[in-house]
Protein backbone atom coordinates (compact mmCIF):
# COMPACT_ATOMS: atom_id res chain seq x y z
CA UNK A 1 0.00 0.00 0.00
CA UNK A 2 1.17 3.48 -0.77
CA UNK A 3 1.01 4.49 2.87
CA UNK A 4 4.60 3.35 3.31
CA UNK A 5 5.74 5.89 0.77
CA UNK A 6 8.05 3.32 -0.83
CA UNK A 7 8.42 4.18 -4.47
CA UNK A 8 10.65 1.26 -5.41
CA UNK A 9 8.08 -1.14 -3.98
CA UNK A 10 5.42 0.60 -6.06
CA UNK A 11 7.53 0.12 -9.19
CA UNK A 12 8.06 -3.54 -8.37
CA UNK A 13 4.34 -4.07 -7.98
CA UNK A 14 4.01 -2.77 -11.51
CA UNK A 15 6.48 -5.33 -12.74
CA UNK A 16 9.66 -3.29 -12.72
CA UNK A 17 13.01 -4.92 -12.00
CA UNK A 18 16.29 -3.16 -11.62
CA UNK A 19 19.30 -4.71 -13.38
CA UNK A 20 18.23 -7.89 -15.15
CA UNK A 21 21.02 -10.45 -14.78
CA UNK A 22 22.40 -12.21 -17.81
CA UNK A 23 23.51 -15.83 -17.45
CA UNK A 24 25.28 -15.96 -14.10
CA UNK A 25 29.00 -16.43 -14.20
CA UNK A 26 29.72 -15.27 -17.72
CA UNK A 27 32.90 -14.09 -16.12
CA UNK A 28 33.17 -10.52 -17.34
CA UNK A 29 35.74 -8.53 -15.42
CA UNK A 30 34.12 -6.05 -13.09
CA UNK A 31 34.40 -2.65 -14.68
CA UNK A 32 34.73 0.44 -12.55
CA UNK A 33 37.06 2.47 -14.67
CA UNK A 34 36.85 5.96 -13.21
CA UNK A 35 37.82 7.99 -10.18
CA UNK A 36 35.40 9.52 -7.73
CA UNK A 37 36.16 11.00 -4.36
CA UNK A 38 34.45 12.72 -1.48
CA UNK A 39 35.91 14.42 1.57
CA UNK A 40 34.65 16.68 4.31
CA UNK A 41 35.89 20.25 4.35
CA UNK A 42 35.10 23.10 6.70
CA UNK A 43 31.57 23.92 5.50
CA UNK A 44 30.33 20.52 4.39
CA UNK A 45 31.38 17.84 1.98
CA UNK A 46 33.01 18.01 -1.44
CA UNK A 47 32.27 15.32 -4.03
CA UNK A 48 34.23 15.15 -7.28
CA UNK A 49 34.58 12.85 -10.25
CA UNK A 50 36.48 12.80 -13.53
CA UNK A 51 34.49 12.83 -16.73
CA UNK A 52 35.84 9.97 -18.78
CA UNK A 53 33.75 6.97 -19.79
CA UNK A 54 35.63 3.99 -21.20
CA UNK A 55 34.91 0.61 -22.73
CA UNK A 56 37.99 -1.54 -22.43
CA UNK A 57 40.83 0.62 -23.66
CA UNK A 58 38.56 2.81 -25.73
CA UNK A 59 37.56 6.26 -24.54
CA UNK A 60 33.86 6.45 -25.24
CA UNK A 61 33.03 9.89 -23.96
CA UNK A 62 34.86 12.67 -22.20
CA UNK A 63 32.03 14.65 -20.71
CA UNK A 64 30.27 12.19 -18.45
CA UNK A 65 28.78 13.46 -15.21
CA UNK A 66 29.41 10.86 -12.53
CA UNK A 67 28.48 13.05 -9.59
CA UNK A 68 24.72 13.09 -9.59
CA UNK A 69 22.45 15.20 -7.47
CA UNK A 70 19.69 13.13 -5.90
CA UNK A 71 17.95 15.85 -3.95
CA UNK A 72 18.76 19.27 -2.49
CA UNK A 73 21.06 17.74 0.14
CA UNK A 74 22.45 14.52 -1.24
CA UNK A 75 24.67 13.42 -4.06
CA UNK A 76 25.68 10.04 -5.39
CA UNK A 77 29.00 9.63 -7.17
CA UNK A 78 29.09 6.53 -9.30
CA UNK A 79 31.76 4.05 -10.35
CA UNK A 80 30.83 0.95 -12.25
CA UNK A 81 28.38 0.16 -15.02
CA UNK A 82 26.84 3.49 -16.01
CA UNK A 83 23.53 2.10 -17.26
CA UNK A 84 22.74 0.56 -13.88
CA UNK A 85 24.16 3.49 -11.96
CA UNK A 86 22.06 6.08 -13.78
CA UNK A 87 18.99 3.92 -13.33
CA UNK A 88 19.69 3.66 -9.60
CA UNK A 89 20.01 7.40 -9.36
CA UNK A 90 16.69 7.82 -11.13
CA UNK A 91 15.00 5.37 -8.77
CA UNK A 92 16.50 7.11 -5.74
CA UNK A 93 15.60 10.56 -6.95
CA UNK A 94 11.97 9.57 -7.41
CA UNK A 95 11.93 7.55 -4.17
CA UNK A 96 13.02 10.51 -2.05
CA UNK A 97 10.60 12.87 -3.77
CA UNK A 98 7.76 10.36 -3.48
CA UNK A 99 8.46 9.79 0.20
CA UNK A 100 8.58 13.50 0.96
CA UNK A 101 5.36 14.23 -0.91
CA UNK A 102 3.34 11.29 0.38
CA UNK A 103 4.50 11.35 4.00
CA UNK A 104 4.77 15.15 4.18
CA UNK A 105 8.23 14.97 5.73
CA UNK A 106 11.74 14.41 4.41
CA UNK A 107 13.20 10.93 4.42
CA UNK A 108 15.84 10.86 7.17
CA UNK A 109 19.48 10.62 6.18
CA UNK A 110 19.65 7.07 7.53
CA UNK A 111 16.55 6.24 5.51
CA UNK A 112 18.28 7.49 2.39
CA UNK A 113 21.36 5.35 3.09
CA UNK A 114 19.17 2.34 3.57
CA UNK A 115 17.45 3.01 0.25
CA UNK A 116 20.83 2.98 -1.54
CA UNK A 117 21.75 -0.26 0.22
CA UNK A 118 18.49 -1.93 -0.75
CA UNK A 119 18.91 -1.00 -4.40
CA UNK A 120 22.43 -2.43 -4.45
CA UNK A 121 21.17 -5.59 -2.80
CA UNK A 122 18.45 -5.98 -5.44
CA UNK A 123 21.13 -5.56 -8.04
CA UNK A 124 23.43 -8.31 -6.73
CA UNK A 125 22.58 -10.91 -9.43
CA UNK A 126 23.39 -8.43 -12.18
CA UNK A 127 26.50 -7.31 -10.34
CA UNK A 128 27.80 -10.85 -9.96
CA UNK A 129 27.03 -11.66 -13.57
CA UNK A 130 29.40 -8.85 -14.45
CA UNK A 131 26.87 -6.71 -16.28
CA UNK A 132 25.67 -4.34 -13.60
CA UNK A 133 28.14 -3.77 -10.79
CA UNK A 134 27.98 -0.33 -9.23
CA UNK A 135 30.23 0.93 -6.45
CA UNK A 136 28.86 4.30 -5.37
CA UNK A 137 29.85 6.93 -2.87
CA UNK A 138 26.87 8.62 -1.23
CA UNK A 139 27.42 11.98 0.40
CA UNK A 140 25.10 14.49 1.88
CA UNK A 141 24.23 16.92 4.58
CA UNK A 142 22.19 15.55 7.47
CA UNK A 143 19.98 18.50 8.34
CA UNK A 144 18.71 16.95 11.56
CA UNK A 145 22.22 16.54 12.96
CA UNK A 146 23.66 19.53 11.15
CA UNK A 147 26.63 17.61 9.79
CA UNK A 148 28.04 16.39 6.51
CA UNK A 149 28.30 12.64 5.96
CA UNK A 150 30.03 10.32 3.52
CA UNK A 151 29.27 6.65 2.90
CA UNK A 152 30.71 4.17 0.47
CA UNK A 153 29.35 0.82 -0.59
CA UNK A 154 30.55 -2.48 -1.99
CA UNK A 155 28.69 -4.10 -4.88
CA UNK A 156 26.62 -6.23 -2.51
CA UNK A 157 25.12 -3.26 -0.70
CA UNK A 158 27.17 -3.15 2.50
CA UNK A 159 27.45 0.42 3.68
CA UNK A 160 30.53 1.91 5.34
CA UNK A 161 30.92 5.35 6.74
CA UNK A 162 33.90 7.23 5.36
CA UNK A 163 34.54 9.41 8.37
CA UNK A 164 36.79 11.93 6.62
CA UNK A 165 36.92 10.79 3.00
CA UNK A 166 35.89 8.04 0.61
CA UNK A 167 37.06 7.06 -2.86
CA UNK A 168 35.95 4.63 -5.54
CA UNK A 169 36.89 3.55 -9.05
CA UNK A 170 40.02 2.31 -10.78
CA UNK A 171 41.99 5.49 -10.07
CA UNK A 172 41.16 5.43 -6.39
CA UNK A 173 44.15 3.44 -5.04
CA UNK A 174 46.45 6.28 -6.11
CA UNK A 175 44.54 9.01 -4.33
CA UNK A 176 43.49 7.02 -1.31
CA UNK A 177 47.10 7.10 -0.14
CA UNK A 178 47.36 10.80 -0.88
CA UNK A 179 44.18 11.54 1.07
CA UNK A 180 45.46 9.58 4.05
CA UNK A 181 48.77 11.41 3.90
CA UNK A 182 47.17 14.83 3.54
CA UNK A 183 44.70 14.25 6.31
CA UNK A 184 47.29 12.91 8.73
CA UNK A 185 50.41 14.95 8.03
CA UNK A 186 49.22 17.80 5.86
CA UNK A 187 49.35 21.44 6.99
CA UNK A 188 45.84 21.00 8.27
CA UNK A 189 43.36 18.14 8.33
CA UNK A 190 40.95 17.95 5.37
CA UNK A 191 37.98 19.04 7.44
CA UNK A 192 39.68 22.35 8.19
CA UNK A 193 40.08 23.31 4.52
CA UNK A 194 38.15 26.32 3.31
CA UNK A 195 36.09 25.99 0.15
CA UNK A 196 38.76 27.20 -2.27
CA UNK A 197 41.51 25.00 -0.81
CA UNK A 198 39.18 22.03 -0.89
CA UNK A 199 38.53 22.60 -4.61
CA UNK A 200 42.26 22.90 -5.31
CA UNK A 201 42.92 19.62 -3.48
CA UNK A 202 40.16 17.90 -5.42
CA UNK A 203 41.65 19.08 -8.73
CA UNK A 204 45.14 17.93 -7.68
CA UNK A 205 43.83 14.55 -6.54
CA UNK A 206 41.98 13.90 -9.80
CA UNK A 207 45.00 15.04 -11.81
CA UNK A 208 47.14 12.55 -9.85
CA UNK A 209 44.63 9.78 -10.46
CA UNK A 210 44.67 10.56 -14.19
CA UNK A 211 48.46 10.40 -14.16
CA UNK A 212 48.46 6.73 -13.13
CA UNK A 213 45.10 5.47 -14.38
CA UNK A 214 44.31 5.49 -18.08
CA UNK A 215 40.58 5.28 -17.41
CA UNK A 216 40.53 8.54 -15.47
CA UNK A 217 40.15 11.71 -17.49
CA UNK A 218 41.75 14.44 -15.42
CA UNK A 219 41.77 17.97 -16.78
CA UNK A 220 41.99 18.85 -20.45
CA UNK A 221 42.60 22.58 -20.72
CA UNK A 222 42.62 22.70 -24.52
CA UNK A 223 39.09 21.35 -24.54
CA UNK A 224 38.31 23.36 -21.38
CA UNK A 225 37.29 20.13 -19.76
CA UNK A 226 37.23 20.15 -15.98
CA UNK A 227 36.10 17.52 -13.49
CA UNK A 228 32.67 17.73 -11.90
CA UNK A 229 32.93 19.13 -8.38
CA UNK A 230 29.91 19.52 -6.12
CA UNK A 231 29.81 21.10 -2.69
CA UNK A 232 27.11 20.10 -0.22
CA UNK A 233 26.45 22.35 2.73
CA UNK A 234 23.44 23.10 4.90
CA UNK A 235 22.24 25.39 2.10
CA UNK A 236 22.08 22.53 -0.40
CA UNK A 237 24.07 21.12 -3.29
CA UNK A 238 26.07 23.51 -5.40
CA UNK A 239 27.89 22.63 -8.62
CA UNK A 240 31.17 24.47 -9.05
CA UNK A 241 31.20 26.14 -12.48
CA UNK A 242 34.16 25.63 -14.84
CA UNK A 243 34.78 29.38 -14.69
CA UNK A 244 35.75 28.96 -11.02
CA UNK A 245 37.83 25.83 -11.57
CA UNK A 246 39.83 27.24 -14.50
CA UNK A 247 41.76 29.95 -12.59
CA UNK A 248 42.29 27.64 -9.62
CA UNK A 249 43.70 24.97 -11.88
CA UNK A 250 45.97 27.40 -13.69
CA UNK A 251 47.30 29.09 -10.58
CA UNK A 252 47.54 26.22 -8.13
CA UNK A 253 47.55 22.91 -9.94
CA UNK A 254 49.68 23.35 -13.07
CA UNK A 255 53.38 23.46 -12.32
CA UNK A 256 55.60 25.37 -14.66
CA UNK A 257 59.02 23.78 -14.34
CA UNK B 1 -34.29 -1.53 -6.70
CA UNK B 2 -31.87 0.65 -8.62
CA UNK B 3 -32.13 -1.54 -11.71
CA UNK B 4 -34.93 0.62 -13.01
CA UNK B 5 -33.53 3.66 -14.79
CA UNK B 6 -35.87 6.02 -13.01
CA UNK B 7 -34.78 4.76 -9.61
CA UNK B 8 -31.18 5.18 -10.57
CA UNK B 9 -31.67 8.76 -11.68
CA UNK B 10 -33.48 9.42 -8.44
CA UNK B 11 -30.67 7.83 -6.42
CA UNK B 12 -28.07 9.95 -8.19
CA UNK B 13 -30.20 13.01 -7.48
CA UNK B 14 -30.34 12.13 -3.80
CA UNK B 15 -26.61 11.71 -3.85
CA UNK B 16 -26.15 15.24 -5.18
CA UNK B 17 -28.29 16.56 -2.38
CA UNK B 18 -26.35 14.57 0.19
CA UNK B 19 -23.01 15.69 -1.20
CA UNK B 20 -23.99 19.36 -1.44
CA UNK B 21 -24.86 19.12 2.23
CA UNK B 22 -21.39 17.74 3.03
CA UNK B 23 -19.58 20.81 1.74
CA UNK B 24 -21.43 23.26 3.94
CA UNK B 25 -18.66 23.43 6.51
CA UNK B 26 -15.96 23.50 3.86
CA UNK B 27 -13.51 26.34 3.43
CA UNK B 28 -13.11 27.73 -0.11
CA UNK B 29 -9.81 27.35 -1.98
CA UNK B 30 -8.43 30.09 -4.23
CA UNK B 31 -5.72 29.67 -6.87
CA UNK B 32 -4.37 32.44 -9.04
CA UNK B 33 -1.32 33.19 -11.10
CA UNK B 34 1.04 35.98 -10.05
CA UNK B 35 4.20 37.34 -11.68
CA UNK B 36 6.40 34.57 -10.26
CA UNK B 37 4.14 31.54 -10.50
CA UNK B 38 0.90 30.27 -8.99
CA UNK B 39 -0.48 30.89 -5.52
CA UNK B 40 -2.93 28.61 -3.69
CA UNK B 41 -4.68 29.80 -0.56
CA UNK B 42 -7.25 28.55 1.90
CA UNK B 43 -8.08 28.88 5.56
CA UNK B 44 -8.01 25.42 7.06
CA UNK B 45 -9.09 23.90 10.31
CA UNK B 46 -7.27 20.86 11.62
CA UNK B 47 -6.13 19.11 8.46
CA UNK B 48 -4.11 20.77 5.72
CA UNK B 49 -5.83 21.22 2.37
CA UNK B 50 -2.94 22.15 0.10
CA UNK B 51 -0.41 19.60 -1.06
CA UNK B 52 2.51 18.99 -3.40
CA UNK B 53 1.86 16.43 -6.14
CA UNK B 54 4.83 16.63 -8.44
CA UNK B 55 7.66 18.93 -9.54
CA UNK B 56 5.23 21.46 -11.02
CA UNK B 57 1.90 20.30 -9.66
CA UNK B 58 -0.02 21.34 -6.58
CA UNK B 59 -3.32 20.16 -5.13
CA UNK B 60 -5.99 21.99 -3.21
CA UNK B 61 -9.06 20.25 -1.84
CA UNK B 62 -12.36 20.58 -0.08
CA UNK B 63 -14.32 17.85 1.57
CA UNK B 64 -13.63 14.77 3.61
CA UNK B 65 -9.98 14.47 4.67
CA UNK B 66 -9.83 10.70 4.14
CA UNK B 67 -11.28 10.88 0.63
CA UNK B 68 -8.90 13.69 -0.18
CA UNK B 69 -5.99 11.56 1.09
CA UNK B 70 -7.05 8.61 -1.10
CA UNK B 71 -7.16 10.74 -4.21
CA UNK B 72 -3.97 12.54 -3.26
CA UNK B 73 -2.21 9.18 -3.06
CA UNK B 74 -3.48 8.06 -6.44
CA UNK B 75 -2.36 11.34 -7.97
CA UNK B 76 1.06 10.99 -6.36
CA UNK B 77 1.38 7.40 -7.53
CA UNK B 78 0.38 8.17 -11.10
CA UNK B 79 2.59 11.25 -11.29
CA UNK B 80 5.71 9.57 -9.93
CA UNK B 81 5.37 6.38 -11.94
CA UNK B 82 4.83 8.41 -15.10
CA UNK B 83 7.72 10.74 -14.24
CA UNK B 84 9.99 7.75 -13.71
CA UNK B 85 8.90 5.68 -16.70
CA UNK B 86 8.75 8.57 -19.15
CA UNK B 87 10.10 11.88 -17.94
CA UNK B 88 9.10 14.62 -15.49
CA UNK B 89 7.97 16.83 -18.38
CA UNK B 90 5.41 14.20 -19.40
CA UNK B 91 3.61 14.52 -16.07
CA UNK B 92 0.90 17.03 -16.82
CA UNK B 93 -2.05 18.10 -14.72
CA UNK B 94 -4.55 17.68 -17.50
CA UNK B 95 -3.59 14.05 -18.17
CA UNK B 96 -3.66 13.19 -14.45
CA UNK B 97 -7.08 14.76 -14.09
CA UNK B 98 -8.79 13.73 -17.32
CA UNK B 99 -7.51 10.16 -17.58
CA UNK B 100 -6.50 9.63 -13.97
CA UNK B 101 -8.77 10.68 -11.16
CA UNK B 102 -11.82 12.25 -12.82
CA UNK B 103 -13.05 8.87 -14.16
CA UNK B 104 -12.47 7.31 -10.72
CA UNK B 105 -14.48 10.05 -9.02
CA UNK B 106 -17.26 9.78 -11.57
CA UNK B 107 -17.47 6.02 -11.20
CA UNK B 108 -17.66 6.25 -7.42
CA UNK B 109 -20.36 8.89 -7.74
CA UNK B 110 -22.53 6.80 -10.04
CA UNK B 111 -22.13 3.47 -8.28
CA UNK B 112 -25.05 4.16 -6.01
CA UNK B 113 -24.42 1.10 -3.84
CA UNK B 114 -21.04 2.44 -2.79
CA UNK B 115 -19.89 5.57 -1.06
CA UNK B 116 -18.93 8.51 -3.30
CA UNK B 117 -15.84 10.65 -2.79
CA UNK B 118 -16.77 13.70 -0.75
CA UNK B 119 -14.29 16.00 -2.45
CA UNK B 120 -13.82 18.93 -4.74
CA UNK B 121 -10.30 19.12 -6.11
CA UNK B 122 -8.18 21.81 -7.67
CA UNK B 123 -4.97 20.92 -9.51
CA UNK B 124 -2.57 23.75 -10.33
CA UNK B 125 0.13 23.23 -12.90
CA UNK B 126 3.09 25.52 -13.41
CA UNK B 127 3.91 25.54 -17.12
CA UNK B 128 7.38 25.90 -18.58
CA UNK B 129 6.20 29.33 -19.70
CA UNK B 130 3.68 31.53 -17.86
CA UNK B 131 1.12 31.17 -20.66
CA UNK B 132 1.20 27.40 -20.14
CA UNK B 133 0.07 27.64 -16.50
CA UNK B 134 -3.12 25.66 -16.02
CA UNK B 135 -5.71 25.30 -13.31
CA UNK B 136 -8.11 22.37 -13.22
CA UNK B 137 -11.04 21.80 -10.94
CA UNK B 138 -12.95 18.56 -10.45
CA UNK B 139 -16.34 18.30 -8.82
CA UNK B 140 -17.56 15.33 -6.74
CA UNK B 141 -19.35 13.89 -9.79
CA UNK B 142 -16.19 13.81 -11.88
CA UNK B 143 -16.89 16.85 -14.06
CA UNK B 144 -13.73 18.83 -14.59
CA UNK B 145 -13.07 22.30 -15.86
CA UNK B 146 -9.88 23.85 -17.12
CA UNK B 147 -9.15 27.51 -16.45
CA UNK B 148 -6.30 29.95 -16.81
CA UNK B 149 -5.48 32.88 -14.54
CA UNK B 150 -7.63 31.89 -11.61
CA UNK B 151 -9.82 29.09 -10.28
CA UNK B 152 -11.67 28.44 -7.05
CA UNK B 153 -13.38 25.72 -5.05
CA UNK B 154 -16.41 26.76 -3.04
CA UNK B 155 -19.24 25.24 -1.03
CA UNK B 156 -21.93 26.00 -3.63
CA UNK B 157 -21.97 26.89 -7.35
CA UNK B 158 -23.39 30.32 -6.49
CA UNK B 159 -20.52 31.08 -4.11
CA UNK B 160 -18.09 29.86 -6.75
CA UNK B 161 -19.55 32.19 -9.38
CA UNK B 162 -19.31 35.15 -7.02
CA UNK B 163 -15.69 34.38 -6.19
CA UNK B 164 -14.66 33.99 -9.82
CA UNK B 165 -16.40 37.18 -10.91
CA UNK B 166 -14.78 39.08 -8.01
CA UNK B 167 -11.37 37.70 -8.98
CA UNK B 168 -11.82 38.54 -12.66
CA UNK B 169 -12.94 42.04 -11.78
CA UNK B 170 -10.16 42.79 -9.29
CA UNK B 171 -7.26 41.03 -10.96
CA UNK B 172 -4.75 43.41 -12.52
CA UNK B 173 -2.59 42.35 -15.46
CA UNK B 174 0.39 41.55 -13.27
CA UNK B 175 0.56 41.25 -9.54
CA UNK B 176 3.25 40.47 -7.01
CA UNK B 177 3.03 37.63 -4.51
CA UNK B 178 1.92 39.97 -1.71
CA UNK B 179 -0.76 41.51 -3.92
CA UNK B 180 -1.88 38.05 -5.03
CA UNK B 181 -2.13 36.91 -1.43
CA UNK B 182 -4.18 39.95 -0.52
CA UNK B 183 -6.56 39.38 -3.45
CA UNK B 184 -6.77 35.64 -2.76
CA UNK B 185 -7.78 36.21 0.86
CA UNK B 186 -10.39 38.77 -0.12
CA UNK B 187 -11.78 36.29 -2.65
CA UNK B 188 -11.78 33.63 0.04
CA UNK B 189 -13.86 36.00 2.19
CA UNK B 190 -16.29 36.56 -0.70
CA UNK B 191 -16.80 32.80 -0.92
CA UNK B 192 -17.12 32.34 2.79
CA UNK B 193 -19.58 35.27 3.11
CA UNK B 194 -21.63 34.18 0.11
CA UNK B 195 -22.01 30.82 1.70
CA UNK B 196 -23.05 32.27 5.05
CA UNK B 197 -25.58 34.39 3.20
CA UNK B 198 -27.06 31.33 1.51
CA UNK B 199 -27.39 29.64 4.87
CA UNK B 200 -29.38 32.51 6.32
CA UNK B 201 -31.45 32.70 3.13
CA UNK B 202 -32.30 29.05 3.51
CA UNK B 203 -33.33 29.49 7.10
CA UNK B 204 -35.74 32.20 5.94
CA UNK B 205 -37.30 29.74 3.52
CA UNK B 206 -40.67 31.44 3.85
CA UNK B 207 -39.53 34.34 1.73
CA UNK B 208 -40.67 34.22 -1.89
CA UNK B 209 -37.92 33.32 -4.37
CA UNK B 210 -37.96 36.82 -5.88
CA UNK B 211 -36.33 38.24 -2.76
CA UNK B 212 -33.67 35.58 -2.84
CA UNK B 213 -32.53 36.72 -6.25
CA UNK B 214 -32.28 40.23 -4.83
CA UNK B 215 -29.97 39.17 -2.01
CA UNK B 216 -27.58 37.30 -4.30
CA UNK B 217 -26.90 40.46 -6.30
CA UNK B 218 -26.21 42.43 -3.11
CA UNK B 219 -23.35 44.93 -3.26
CA UNK B 220 -19.84 43.51 -2.95
CA UNK B 221 -18.40 44.30 0.49
CA UNK B 222 -15.43 46.67 0.67
CA UNK B 223 -11.89 45.35 0.88
CA UNK B 224 -11.71 46.31 4.55
CA UNK B 225 -14.92 44.45 5.36
CA UNK B 226 -13.59 41.38 3.55
CA UNK B 227 -10.33 41.49 5.48
CA UNK B 228 -12.25 41.90 8.71
CA UNK B 229 -14.16 38.75 7.83
CA UNK B 230 -10.91 36.84 7.21
CA UNK B 231 -9.55 38.11 10.52
CA UNK B 232 -12.70 37.04 12.31
CA UNK B 233 -12.76 33.54 10.80
CA UNK B 234 -9.03 32.85 10.78
CA UNK B 235 -8.71 33.01 14.56
CA UNK B 236 -8.15 29.45 15.70
CA UNK B 237 -7.62 28.33 12.10
CA UNK B 238 -4.62 28.41 9.81
CA UNK B 239 -4.16 30.62 6.78
CA UNK B 240 -2.62 28.09 4.45
CA UNK B 241 -0.63 29.27 1.43
CA UNK B 242 1.44 27.37 -1.08
CA UNK B 243 3.21 28.53 -4.20
CA UNK B 244 4.55 27.00 -7.36
CA UNK B 245 7.53 29.24 -7.90
CA UNK B 246 8.91 29.50 -11.41
CA UNK B 247 12.35 30.69 -10.30
CA UNK B 248 12.79 28.17 -7.46
CA UNK B 249 16.13 26.32 -7.59
CA UNK B 250 16.07 22.61 -8.42
CA UNK B 251 13.27 20.67 -10.06
CA UNK B 252 10.64 20.84 -7.29
CA UNK B 253 8.84 24.16 -7.62
CA UNK B 254 6.31 23.70 -4.81
CA UNK B 255 6.80 25.49 -1.53
CA UNK B 256 4.35 26.00 1.28
CA UNK B 257 4.69 29.43 2.86
CA UNK B 258 5.92 29.37 6.45
CA UNK B 259 5.06 31.73 9.31
CA UNK B 260 8.04 33.93 8.49
CA UNK B 261 7.01 34.31 4.83
CA UNK B 262 3.43 35.01 5.77
CA UNK B 263 4.20 37.68 8.32
CA UNK B 264 6.23 39.42 5.61
CA UNK B 265 3.63 39.02 2.86
CA UNK B 266 0.25 39.26 4.55
CA UNK B 267 -1.62 42.56 4.55
CA UNK B 268 -1.21 44.52 7.80
CA UNK B 269 -4.79 43.85 8.86
CA UNK B 270 -3.96 40.15 9.21
CA UNK B 271 -0.54 40.27 10.85
CA UNK B 272 -2.02 39.63 14.28
CA UNK B 273 -3.71 36.44 13.08
CA UNK B 274 -0.44 34.90 11.90
CA UNK B 275 1.46 35.62 15.08
CA UNK B 276 -1.02 33.58 17.10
Amino acid sequence: MGMQGDFHQLLKEQGYTLGVPTAVGTGHALTNATTILAFKYRDGVLVAGDRRATAGNMVMYDRTDKVLEIDRHSVMAIAGVPATAYEMVRVLEHSFKYYRRTQLQDLSFDGKLRAVSKLLKDNVPAALAGTGAVVPVFAGYDLEQGSAKIYFYDILGAEFEGVEYAVSGSGSPTIRGILHYLNTWGDQPLNALVEEQAMVQALRLLTSAAEFDSATGGVNREASLYPVIKLITGAGVQTVPDATLKPLYESQVVRYV
Amino acid sequence: MYEEPYRWVEAVGNRRQYLDEQFKQGSPVVALTYDGGILLTTVSKGTPKLYEIYDRLALGGMGHPTDLEKLRFSLLEMAHVEGFNRSPSDVTGSRLVKYGIAPVIKQAFEEVYKAPFIVRILVAELGQKPEKDALLTINYDGTFEEATGCAVLAATPAAQTKMVSYLKEQMPVTLSLAQALDLALRTWAIGSLAHQQEETDQQAETEPPANKAGSSTAAIPSADALMAHVRGTAAGRTIECAILERQAPGTSKYRSLKQADLSRLLPKALQSVVVN
